[in-house]
């Protein structure tokens, strides 16, 4: 695989005179360390080229490659669809699945609020590897409420566990959640318990049969 | 020791030949003017005779009396009167003494619980010798440690207490000077050993420590139970102070010893490269499993570890990499600390080790300037830590095709300020914190055959999350490639390509 470079096209008659200039001035200064350089750079390039691999058109995303994806739908309510992606490392990112009664009112969401229940989710400072001050959440706590022209919808957790992040950049810029849902647009992170994880675990759906049950190509 | 021909007039400390050296006699002396009642009712309390030295002697407890067996010393403490001495001793062999229990006697039971005797210093730290030289350690100077069961202590107060109750008005006994059995103990083998071992004292990185713990029967010494020691107690509220002979205990089991030694660990510095993407920094075991085929930290700890014959290694980088992502360019400063070696490995055969990792059939990892280090090893790795800048080069893809502009707006983007949340993949186990970070420059290598992809040359601030700096991260990291882009980008994969340090 042939990589181009960026510099200017050189010249070959240019490029001779170059080079043996070159050769010249370390014949006469006896340098080593020019040299080696180059010859290190050299193998450098050779290392970092000859590792790639074939270049798929689109290859999977960060999201599809680190996370498993459920799903549930109708918490609650009827078209409360929501995604659930767990991390390896146990954590959940929440967010609204593209399904979600929400996006069907015209001119999409409009506004997003924070404070529901007894407290403003959006302030919760969340502290150390302990994660200290975390709000401990049930599946069905109030996270945040949508809002569109119409009506309003509330957006639960789905999972019990510790609220560790809010994405408050939503505040500012709710049209992210009609752009990109599942992506810059994900609602809030999770932190369960292993246990709790288990039993939460049943109520979820996998992508494969949300696909089906929802009759949605994603 | 050096001998006199001449025997001395008067006193003589009564050696077979006749011929008395002046060690001897200085100890011969210093014993003959002890408070002989005390001595005796010591004696026969079952107090050792270099105890007895230690407690009543005015003289300093020095290596002079290194070299007298116990059974001379005996000889010279006793009284005059041969009769009742000969009498009313038992043979000084069968008893232990209820202070120091053997230590100050030479005498101990050894691992396979066999009693060991000696007669004076010199034999006693042959013994040792022969111990530590089963430890295989190669070493020129050593440092002596000495550790005896607390009881020792005990031992020594009460038979003080004993003493002072007895003799106090006669107004010699101190117990401010007295040495103790531990340092008694260095007193009189320490130059024996530097002797037999060949090697010089200090307080250098290797010890030797002798371990004396009470035998198994449990028997105390002179020390008081817990009755006696009420019982006493009340007898000093009702005025009386005396301590009463009987409340000693004889002792029959000395106390066993252990011989370790211990040297301080050694350090191995040198650079490494990895050149796998599935082999991680350090071991790592979930669930009884290996993530990764193998670890760097295995690799070359595991290549160090028996050529300086150590109980066990420890592995520090200058910071650490992905298991996906390979370490080329300059290597990764890194050190070996080496826990209780043997022997310390030539300069040849580091470098021989270091061509066996190089040379190895899988060239997973390689290795580069490894060279024993001393001390300054911690200040190498701070060096130039908050200066450090790293170099990458990632494989991105975006979901449209690369312009020219893209290519200018990226390379013309210097010392770029950018905001971290602690990525989700690390969220578990790090702060959920905001951390600000720079891009010092970027440069990219278009892909031919692909107008999606391009090589992603950058130099960053050290603790720069670079593939979340590619992806986004959910937008929890901003800018990231893909907003300064305009479009989606994801990371396929990335190398690190300079770890600077200071000005290597």
């Amino acid at each position: 695989m042939d990589i181009q470079t960026t510099e200017v096209a050189r010249n070959p008659e240019t490029d001779d005179l170059i080079e043996t200039n070159k050769q010249k001035q370390q014949e006469d200064e006896a340098k080593e360390s020019p040299e080696n350089r180059d010859e290190e750079e050299d193998e450098l390039r050779s290392q970092l080229l000859s590792d790639i691999g074939e270049l798929p058109l689109t290859p999977p995303s960060a999201t599809q490659l680190n996370f498993v994806s459920y799903f549930i739908t109708d918490f609650t309510k009827s078209g409360h669809d929501q995604y659930i992606y767990r991390h390896a490392n146990g954590l959940c990112v929440i967010g609204l699945a593209p399904t979600h009664i929400a996006f069907k009112d015209e001119g999409g969401i409009t506004n997003i609020d924070f404070n529901v229940g007894k407290s403003d989710r959006s302030v919760l400072k969340v502290s150390g590897k302990r994660k200290k001050n975390a709000m401990r959440s049930e599946s069905n706590t109030a996270l945040c409420k949508v809002s569109t022209a119409n009506d309003s919808y509330i957006v639960r957790c789905c999972v019990k566990g510790s609220l560790l992040e809010v994405n408050e950049r939503l505040i500012m810029q709710p049209q992210l959640l009609n752009s990109s849902a599942d992506r810059e647009g994900y609602i809030a992170i999770i932190m369960p318990r292993p246990a709790d994880w288990t039993k939460n675990k049943e109520s979820l759906i996998t992508m494969e049969e949300y696909k089906e049950k929802k009759g949605v190509s994603l | 020791m050096s001998d006199e021909a001449k025997p001395s007039p008067g006193d003589s400390p009564g050696l077979s030949n006749g011929l008395v050296s002046d060690s001897d006699r200085r100890v011969y002396q210093a014993a003959r003017s002890l408070h002989p009642s005390a001595v005796k009712d010591l004696l026969s309390l079952g107090v050792c005779e270099r105890c007895v030295f230690r407690l009543v002697s005015v003289e300093p407890f020095d290596f002079d009396l290194s070299s007298v067996s116990a059974s001379t010393l005996r000889r010279w403490l006793d009284s005059g009167d041969d009769e009742e001495a000969a009498a009313s001793s038992e043979p000084s062999c069968s008893r232990v003494c209820i202070v120091c229990l053997g230590v100050l006697q030479f005498v101990f039971s050894d691992a396979r619980q066999t009693m060991v005797r000696s007669d004076c210093g010199s034999d006693y730290a042959a013994r040792i010798t022969d111990l530590v030289k089963q430890e295989g350690h190669e070493f020129d100077s050593f440092g002596l440690e000495v550790s005896v069961p607390s009881t020792v202590m005990e031992n020594e107060s009460s038979v003080l207490l004993y003493l002072k109750g007895k003799y106090n008005s006669e107004g010699w006994v101190q117990s401010e000077k007295i040495i103790s059995v531990k340092d008694a103990l260095k007193v009189l083998v320490l130059e024996s050993l530097k002797a037999s071992l060949g090697a010089k004292s200090d307080s250098s990185s290797f010890h030797i420590r002798l371990t004396y713990s009470k035998a198994s029967d449990g028997a105390q010494g002179a020390s008081e139970t817990t009755h006696e020691r009420k019982k006493r107690k009340t007898d000093e509220e009702n005025g009386s102070t005396c301590m009463s002979e009987n409340s000693f205990q004889k002792v029959y089991e000395p106390c066993s010893l252990s011989v370790h030694c211990n040297k301080m660990p050694i350090f191995f510095s040198g650079r490494y490269f990895k050149y796998s993407r599935n082999v991680s920094q350090t071991r790592w075991i979930i669930d009884d499993e290996r993530m990764g085929e193998a670890s760097v930290e295995e690799l070359i700890g595991g290549n160090i570890l028996p050529a300086c014959l150590g109980d066990s290694y420890k592995f520090h980088a200058a910071g650490r990499e992905d298991i996906d992502v390979r370490m080329l360019g300059s290597g990764r400063p890194f050190l070996i600390e080496v826990q209780n070696a043997r022997k310390c490995p030539s300069q040849q055969s580091l470098t021989e080790i270091e061509e066996k990792i190089n040379n190895s059939e899988k060239k997973l990892v390689g290795v580069k300037d490894l060279k024993f280090i001393g001390s300054q090893c911690w200040a190498m790795m701070r060096e130039g830590e908050a200066e450090k800048q790293k170099q990458y080069a990632a494989l991105v893809w975006m979901a449209r095709p690369l312009e020219e502009k893209d290519i200018d707006s990226i390379s013309s983007l210097k010392e770029l300020k950018i905001l971290q949340k602690t990525p989700v993949r690390v969220l578990h186990r790090r702060s959920p914190l905001e951390r600000e970070r720079t891009i010092h420059w970027m440069k990219v290598e278009k892909m031919k055959g692909s107008s999606n992809y391009f090589l992603l040359h950058l130099c960053t601030q050290a603790g720069t999350y670079i593939k979340e700096f590619v992806h986004g991260d959910l937008g929890r990291t901003s800018p990231s490639m893909g907003s300064i882009l305009g479009c989606r980008a994801e990371i396929i994969q990335l190398d690190v390509t300079d770890v600077k340090m200071g000005d290597s």
